[in-house]
């Protein structure tokens, strides 16, 4: 037996430490089989089309590989459903001062990492320095507004963020504040590195799976933390394997391999996995804007008549109900339709050549042959800019496609002068909250950032600063409103639709709770029947 | 000694080789305009994040300057961090590559052991049925697209009949890791359901990839055996009564086998660094995919690593190749 639990355990996890969770709560790890069977559950594993290349939970930010995140590691809040709530989670409560500037959070008392030790607000204030420190992950969230050692503690419970300016977002960024166990990684920290090289591969978390093996090259297997402060989860194990190919995920889907699979997969795909008998495919409008950027500084693109006819020249209908086969939804805005903030009044560009040709008549800079760029690796991107170039050619606009990787894309997103004139791109959902659409890619101060269109209107930034700076949402909306409105008119961007999301999973899988900031992967609730 | 003679010129040559290949990659993958900082900063991020990460990772330093670092940290042994993951090159790519060593190795020697027999025979019945039957079936094996049969075969064996697993190395974790190769740790540990189980699951991927492999080897071994079988030592050989089954297999086949064991070579350092597909497809955790994700996300130093890896082994591979070739034929050597 001991044997096997010196196996079975994560390393770095001690014996100790094992006893100090069995103590605290229980510890699965420890227990024989029988005695897990008794506490039933089942197991789940899921087939991830990317690759879990680190267990750092302050490393990486992206949705394909949230699911240790949420699984092994909790926040101080926690988005959950759809449309998504900010739940408290490891806080209890939190208040924020007059100015806006000062949040103060308390935590719940009992709460037990999986090595048993307790969670206090000094691992609340060490895990904040580290995301600021390490420079990965959640940390463009709070560059800007949270200054290295600005974060107090109160007391055991208590903790509190000094912000640079007022923010109305920042309580709906904490989701992201994964608390990590400061003592375990202190003791495992080398040459200064906040424990990046051992949490690479280790635990250090209090979520509701304890981390049992990890592999970069095929994912991660976790067991049921009965320590966890909401209660043990219903599976007593979760087994997230990375495969990168969509058709083994879906021949592995079939034929049982695995009880569910992420929805990054081609609409024939899905319609394949709908028609059998032994799937549940889960359906949900997201919050996943699928829009192009145009490049507002560079001419022809400076002048609003020739956005506008570009606008014109793109067949949304065609796009959402043939090629993508109704499976998502046109959103004539910056904001998806189903966020608040989102306008219902805007009744967006259509596919109308006369119209596109009526605006190119007006322009009154020079034209040229402009350039139209997809992202290899993601069809959707590409199959629209080519789309695009068939009504530009039609309008009599001069067009070349290009088609890069995301990282000479990204690359060029943040320099205005190496950026494309066009790009058909996605912006997720990282909070859910209207800034995180309307505020990232039209701000002046996102320039170089997400602002990739090189958008600039002073009166959409004045909206947008103002919307920052109260807290009531019945006051923030109609300013996300407005600036909606503007950038449409605008036309800052083409705007085209707002994704669907397809949660493929066995018959017998049940209790997935889909939220777009989490993609439908925290199992906490999930049984396998 | 000729033979000993003969390594140590070779490995001469490993170092201004390994040199060569080490700058044409380096250089090539830099002049990409593409920025891991901003990769690895993400969609959200300011620029002077971008910059301070180019500047912690070297990126801001002359090409010329990079180079030279990484060549006097390959000589301490070191590869570098991931850009991408963080950790050591090293350890990423060592985790996988027994993976990819292990279906390399196995498919070369199913290869051999089907490819030169059939070659003989279809050198022995020229023109004749079997070797026209023999002409379309490899002809077909080197033509087909590795994606398409992999798929076809797990619609067939996996998927209808039920026969094979789909994918992975084998069912749940594996073995507790001694080698990394499954086989191996599997006898070691006495363990034969794994064993089995490892043999199962490299049915499909192994079959993928020994197609062509076969198709190539059967093509160069029969050329070789009608080559050989013109010679004038066959005639002489024939004419004094050898037995036919002895100068085929042992004075024929020694000479044929000069070509095939250089294909030999060269087909293992294909698949060592193409199985990329094959390992997509069946979910194989090797270097395969390990090298593709690194060029997506411009992981230098990984790709780097990579190219160290498979670069070195290649070298190898060849310098076996020259050694077999001087034992078959010691006038190589000469």
């Amino acid at each position: 037996m001991t044997e096997r639990l010196g196996q079975l355990l994560p390393a770095g996890i001690g014996r100790r430490d094992l006893l100090k969770a069995a103590a605290a709560g229980g510890a699965v790890l420890g227990l024989p089989d029988a005695a897990l069977a008794q506490r039933g559950g089942g197991r789940i594993v899921f087939a991830n089309g990317s690759a879990f290349d680190t267990m750092d939970p302050h490393a990486t930010f992206d949705v394909g590989r949230v699911a240790y995140r949420l699984n092994l590691y909790d926040g101080l809040m926690r988005w959950l459903d759809n449309p998504p709530q900010l739940e408290p989670w490891l806080a209890e409560s939190f208040t924020v001062s007059e100015d806006g500037k000062q949040y103060v959070f308390k935590l719940r008392a009992g709460i037990k990492f999986h090595d048993g030790t307790d969670m206090t607000s000094e691992d609340v204030v060490y895990s904040m320095e580290r995301i600021l420190a390490v420079k990965k992950g959640a940390y463009p969230l709070f560059a800007l507004l949270i200054e290295p050692g600005s974060t107090k503690t109160r007391d055991r419970l208590t903790v509190e963020f000094n912000l640079k300016q007022a923010s109305a977002i920042f309580a709906a960024t904490t989701h992201d504040i994964y608390v990590v166990n400061s003592a375990l990684l202190k003791r495992n920290e080398r040459n200064d590195d906040w424990g990046q090289e051992w949490i690479a591969r280790n635990d250090a978390g209090s979520g509701s799976y304890i981390l049992r093996r990890f592999d970069p090259a095929r994912g991660f297997l976790a067991q049921r933390f009965d320590g966890h402060f909401k209660g043990p989860a219903a599976l007593s194990e979760i087994d997230f394997r990375y495969v990168a190919e969509v058709n083994s995920r879906v021949l592995g889907l079939v034929r049982g391999d695995f009880q569910g699979t992420d929805p990054y997969m081609p609409q024939d795909q899905i319609t394949r996995l709908q028609g059998d008998a032994n799937m549940n495919v889960m359906e949900a409008e997201s919050t996943r804007l699928f829009y192009a950027t145009m490049h507002n500084q560079r001419p022809p693109f400076t002048d609003v008549n020739f956005r506008k006819a570009v606008s014109y020249c793109f067949d949304y209908d065609g796009w959402i109900n043939n090629i993508l086969g109704r499976s998502v939804v046109r959103n004539t805005q910056v904001i998806p339709n189903p966020m608040w903030g989102a306008p219902k009044d805007v009744a967006g560009y259509t596919f109308d050549i006369d119209k596109a040709k009526w605006h190119l008549q007006r322009v009154q800079v020079p034209l040229r042959e402009i350039t139209v760029a997809g992202m290899i690796g993601y069809e959707q991107s590409m199959q629209a800019a080519a789309l695009l170039q068939n009504g530009l050619s039609r309008a009599g606009i001069q067009s070349k496609l290009l088609n890069e990787p995301w990282p000479v894309v990204s690359n060029k997103m943040r320099d205005p002068e190496q950026m494309y004139d066009m790009l058909f791109l996605w912006r997720s959902t990282y909070y859910a909250d209207p800034h995180n659409w309307a505020g990232e890619l039209l701000a002046t101060e996102r320039h170089r950032g997400g602002n990739a269109s090189y958008y600039s209107n002073p009166e959409v930034d004045r909206l947008l600063a103002e919307a920052l700076a109260v807290s009531a949402q019945a006051r923030r909306a109609p300013l996300y409103e407005q600036v909606a409105r503007i950038a449409a008119e605008d036309a800052a961007a083409l705007f085209i639709h707002n994704t669907k999301w397809y949660g493929p999973f066995r018959k017998n899988v049940e209790g997935v709770r889909f939220c777009s900031i989490g993609d439908g992967q925290e199992m906490r609730w999930v049984r396998v029947t | 000694m000729k033979t000993f003679v003969l390594v140590v010129n070779r490995l001469a040559w490993f170092v201004p080789t390994l040199l060569g290949l080490l700058a044409i990659v380096f250089f090539i993958s830099h002049v990409i305009p593409a920025d891991p900082a901003a990769f690895v900063a993400g969609e959200n991020a300011t620029p002077e994040t971008v910059a301070a990460i180019r500047a912690r990772l070297g990126l801001d330093q002359p090409l010329y300057v990079q180079f030279w670092r990484y060549i006097l940290s390959i000589l301490d042994g070191d590869m570098g961090r991931s850009i991408y993951t963080g950790r050591p090159v090293v350890e990423d790519l060592l985790s996988r590559l027994p993976a990819t060593l292990e279906l390399t190795l196995v498919t070369v020697l199913v290869s051999i052991a089907v490819g030169v027999p059939l070659g003989v025979v279809a050198a022995l019945r020229r023109n004749s049925w079997l070797d026209h039957g023999l002409r379309v079936v490899t002809i077909a094996g080197l033509a087909i697209a590795s994606f398409w049969f992999a798929i076809l075969l797990q619609l067939l064996f996996s998927m209808r009949l039920g026969w094979t697993p789909l994918g992975g190395r084998v069912e749940g974790w594996g073995p507790e890791q001694i080698t990394g190769f499954y086989l191996i740790d599997a006898l070691i540990l006495q363990d034969h359901e794994i064993l089995l189980d490892a043999l199962q699951h490299m049915i499909l991927p192994v079959v993928t990839l020994a197609v062509p492999a076969t198709a190539t080897i059967v093509r160069f071994t029969r050329a070789g055996m009608l080559n050989a079988l013109q010679s004038n030592y066959v005639l002489y050989e024939t004419a004094m009564g050898y037995p036919r089954r002895l100068v085929i297999w042992k004075y024929v086949l020694r000479n044929a086998l000069i070509g095939t064991v250089t294909q030999i070579g060269l087909i293992f350092g294909i698949l060592l660094a193409g199985a990329v597909v094959v390992e997509a497809v069946f979910d194989w955790p090797g270097l395969g995919t390990f090298a593709v994700n690194s060029i997506l996300s411009s992981d230098y130093n990984a790709v780097m690593g990579f190219t160290v890896i498979v670069g070195t082994m290649f070298i190898v591979v060849n310098l076996v190749v020259d050694i077999l070739h001087g034992m078959i034929d010691p006038r190589e050597v000469r």
